[in-house]
């Protein structure tokens, strides 16, 4: 296991070094000049030029580019042009937000997804499974955004029980700025409770078509543990992928819910310094979120060995 | 709220989550919603278009940077509700010499920066030499300038090598301001070391793309006189002023509605009658606010052919592009004098071709400037949606009339890049906001993207620069509104206004294009 994990590792580091070059090339490439951003609409190519000379812009791309591989090693991401901070401090102050957004909405895509697979698998062809399934057809047919206005009219607007947008005023504890998050993570966790659902269901109709469940059966144990013990253990190895990938979609889901709602989380930085062109901020970002998908991988492929002995690394 | 109360609602949310298993820690700590917080006497949140690059006032002309910035920092001059230039940190306006080159400005005792010191006339001289090398309005000023020294302790005297009008209204505007800072601040013409300035609200926090606060300058010296537009007596009323960066227009109608904002800026027009119709919100509608414009390449490519730029003006129908940025008439009007009626510098005659529109005008000029079809790059960007929509009618109108158009719909970062290059477009969209002195007009300037510099433009605008008396220099404004619609170097769509609402227990409030605090209550 050890020398899986230490593989995997090295692994990393190689699509990671593959990933700063790409992010690097893909934000230089593409149009767009950060400081004409930050000088506004009015400024004169000669003001854009000065800038570009004091931010090190005008430097030669190749010479850019190794300033920041150096950067790189030294596990330094740089320094935010606009936000006047190094870029680790910026995705430091974000990550909690994003991180809660991202549990909250796993958890209510999982909430809803697991259970009702598992009804919607053992009630099959019934009314439940068939509504089941046609819910969860439309809930991932509607995109988050229009999920997040909605709600924001109905539970913020009309009613008042939620906020808004943002993420609490300065002096909001923990749990207030949860609050501000339970819109958001319900408009990310719907759309994505239905793939849960419908893995869910499917993995749990391939198992249960199994020898061993109908021996359970046969024995004459309760349909709930047999459903429960016998079944679902040897179902989880596809849910867990599941919601590892929904996890992995959802931090990428969240920059339009960010934006929506107004938080200030990683996904609404990255919106930002894609149009401010903050190259340090994109190029930081990119990476770590990249460097997360990747542990999400191994962490699912670690839980395999857990939920099923059978799996040896 | 009617059936289920809020009270009750965040109880039975408060149980379900400790049900979840939340720490009891957390949960002792629930106790005061935000809603309630930010509905408390002494705080206005405003939700603003986004988050501001900068926080210095100097290096930028941001919108959005003097929008917020005006509250912390002052210059000598400001304007009145009529436009007219008034004493901020100034004393009184300054003293002329006869042949306009002498400016001596008699400053105000007793005006102290947020970190408690008083400001000195050297502390003025370095901030007015700063502006010269930092801010791209105090360069325009700065191959004018001789001398800018102290005269004794409460006069600033700044010499220039040739008579310059608008210098005083440079000096006044809140973007690449002038702004009077401490001379320990100042670091070259880099970024202010430290954001201290003299305004009536100093700079408590700023968290990115989450909340600037700013909150009483207790210290503050107020000009005297009766409130009149940014002029006259500013009293804080409010103890923090919150600008929370909302991109999300639909966001800011909803929280201006659900009460979570006390002001939101820039609506869409289309939101009007929902917050005519919402209880404990106003609408805020800003006249003159801004005009946008089809800025032309006159240097380069197929439009620097006067004649191909007046055959677009023949062929826009401005009307038409304004209704489809705007939507509402209520908010646009078709008036191509570039100062809107009831400003000073208004005048209909000389822009009489803006209404001289038709397609087979356009052909003929088109015919006659000898256009052989080849294809008018017209950059636009979807971040100004209005813009997008005004350059797509502007698109249909300019082939009804034989142009080819190849409309480039960029994002907006793109765009600024790109008009850098005069071999890379032909026209590009874009809008300018209302600014008091006319030679602040970006398309004035040589240097502005569209580079209209032709020798008669040049002398107009030289011998209105020049000009010190109020009323020659509208004569002389004229003769460059004229020439304006002769060389056709923009097209100027129209007027547009802003959307803004405010919550009915924000008082006092002056609409303006730049929204600010001071002077305001909260009721209740």
């Amino acid at each position: 296991m050890l020398v899986y994990i230490v593989r995997r590792f090295a692994g990393m580091m190689v699509v990671m070094l593959l990933v700063a070059m790409v992010v690097f090339l893909i934000a230089r490439v593409v149009p767009g000049d950060p400081a004409a951003v930050m000088l506004g609409s009015s400024a004169t190519p000669e003001d854009i030029a000065a800038l570009r000379g004091r931010l090190g812009l005008d430097e030669p791309l190749l010479t850019q580019f190794l300033l920041y591989l150096g950067q790189i090693v030294r596990f330094d991401l740089g320094e935010s042009i606009f936000l006047n901070r190094p870029v680790a401090q910026a995705l430091a102050e974000r990550s909690e937000l994003t991180g809660l957004l991202t549990m909250m909405s796993v958890g209510i895509a999982m909430l809803i997804g697991v259970p009702v697979g598992i009804l919607s698998a053992a009630k099959r062809g019934g009314l439940i499974d068939q509504t089941a399934v046609g819910l969860a057809m439309l809930a991932a047919s509607i995109p988050s955004f229009w999920i997040g206005l909605t709600l924001i009219k109905y539970l913020a607007v009309d009613h008042a029980w939620f906020p808004v947008a943002g993420y609490g005023p300065p002096d909001a504890d923990l749990l207030e700025r949860m609050r501000h998050l339970v819109l958001p993570a319900i408009a990310l966790g719907i759309p994505n409770s239905a793939l849960i659902l419908r893995f869910t269901r499917t993995s749990m109709l391939d198992v249960m078509s199994h020898d061993y469940v109908r021996t359970a059966r046969a024995k004459g144990l309760p349909p709930l543990v047999v459903v429960l013990k016998h079944a679902l253990r040897n179902a989880m190895i596809p849910i867990l992928t599941v919601i590892g990938l929904t996890t992995a979609v959802m931090i990428a889901g969240a920059i339009v819910t960010e934006t929506v709602f107004g938080l200030p989380g990683v996904g609404n930085l990255i919106v930002s310094a894609v149009l401010r062109r903050d190259y340090p901020v994109i190029q930081g970002a990119l990476l770590v979120v990249s460097a997360i998908y990747v542990l999400i991988n191994l962490t699912v492929d670690l839980l395999y060995a857990v939920v099923d002995p059978r799996v040896r690394y | 709220m009617t059936g289920i109360t809020r009270r009750l609602f965040n109880t039975a949310l408060g149980t379900t989550l400790a049900a979840g298993g939340l720490s009891s820690g957390i949960l002792g700590s629930w106790t005061t919603p935000a809603l309630a917080q930010q509905g408390g006497a002494s705080v206005v949140t405003v939700a603003t278009i986004g988050e501001p690059p900068t926080l210095d006032p100097v290096g930028t002309t941001s919108d959005l940077v003097s929008i917020i910035t005006q509250h912390m920092f002052e210059t000598l001059f400001t304007f009145d509700g009529e436009w007219k230039l008034a004493p901020l940190v100034a004393s009184a306006l300054p003293q002329v010499s006869a042949d306009g080159k002498t400016y001596t400005i008699p400053l105000r005792s007793g005006v102290t920066f947020h970190d408690g010191s008083t400001v000195t006339a050297d502390d003025v001289v370095a901030s007015l030499d700063h502006w010269t090398k930092a801010s791209p309005r105090g360069k325009t000023v700065a191959p004018l300038v001789e001398s800018i020294a102290a005269k004794g302790a409460d006069a600033v005297v700044i010499a220039l090598k040739e008579p310059f009008a608008p210098l005083t209204a440079l000096l006044a505007m809140n973007n690449g301001a002038a702004a009077i800072v401490p001379k320990s601040v100042i670091d070259g013409p880099g970024a202010l070391k430290s954001l201290i300035g003299t305004g009536p609200y100093k700079l408590l926090e700023h968290k990115p793309d989450q909340y600037i606060r700013l909150v009483r300058h207790d210290g503050y010296a107020s000009p005297a006189g009766t409130p009149s537009g940014y002029a006259g007596s500013r009293k804080a009323n409010i103890g923090e002023v919150r600008f929370v960066p909302v991109p999300n227009a639909a966001t800011r109608v909803s929280g201006v509605l659900a009460g979570q904002y006390q002001f939101a800026d820039s609506l869409p027009a289309e939101t009007l009658p929902r917050i005519k119709g919402a209880a404990g919100v106003k609408p805020v509608i800003v006249k003159p606010f801004g005009f946008p414009l089809m800025i032309m390449n006159t240097k380069t490519g197929v439009m620097a052919n006067p004649k191909v730029r007046q055959a677009v003006l023949a062929a826009l129908e401005p009307n038409d592009m304004l209704l489809a940025g705007l939507g509402d008439p209520a908010f646009v009007q078709a008036e191509g004098s570039i100062y809107a009626q009831g400003t000073p510098y208004y005048d209909a005659a000389s822009a009489k071709p803006y209404s001289d529109h038709a397609a087979g005008k356009a052909a003929e000029l088109l015919k006659a400037a000898g256009y052989k079809g080849e294809p008018i790059r017209i950059m636009t960007s979807v971040q100004y949606e209005f813009l997008y929509k005004m350059s797509m009618v502007a698109q249909a109108q300019l082939e009804m009339a034989g142009f080819k158009v190849d409309l480039q719909v960029l994002d907006w970062a793109t765009l600024l890049q790109r008009r850098g290059d005069d071999k890379g477009w032909d026209a590009f969209f874009t809008y300018h906001t209302f600014v008091p002195e006319p030679s602040l007009i970006t398309v004035l300037n040589p240097s502005y993207p569209g580079w209209w510099d032709s020798p008669a433009k040049k002398e107009a605008l030289a011998a209105f620069n020049r000009e010190m008396d109020p009323a020659a220099r509208k004569t002389k404004w004229v003769a460059l509104q004229t020439l304006f619609y002769s060389e056709v170097p923009s097209v100027k769509v129209g007027e547009f206004y802003n959307l803004a609402a405010s919550s009915d227990k924000l008082t006092g409030y002056t609409p303006t294009p730049w929204p600010f605090f001071w002077n305001t209550d909260l009721k209740g």
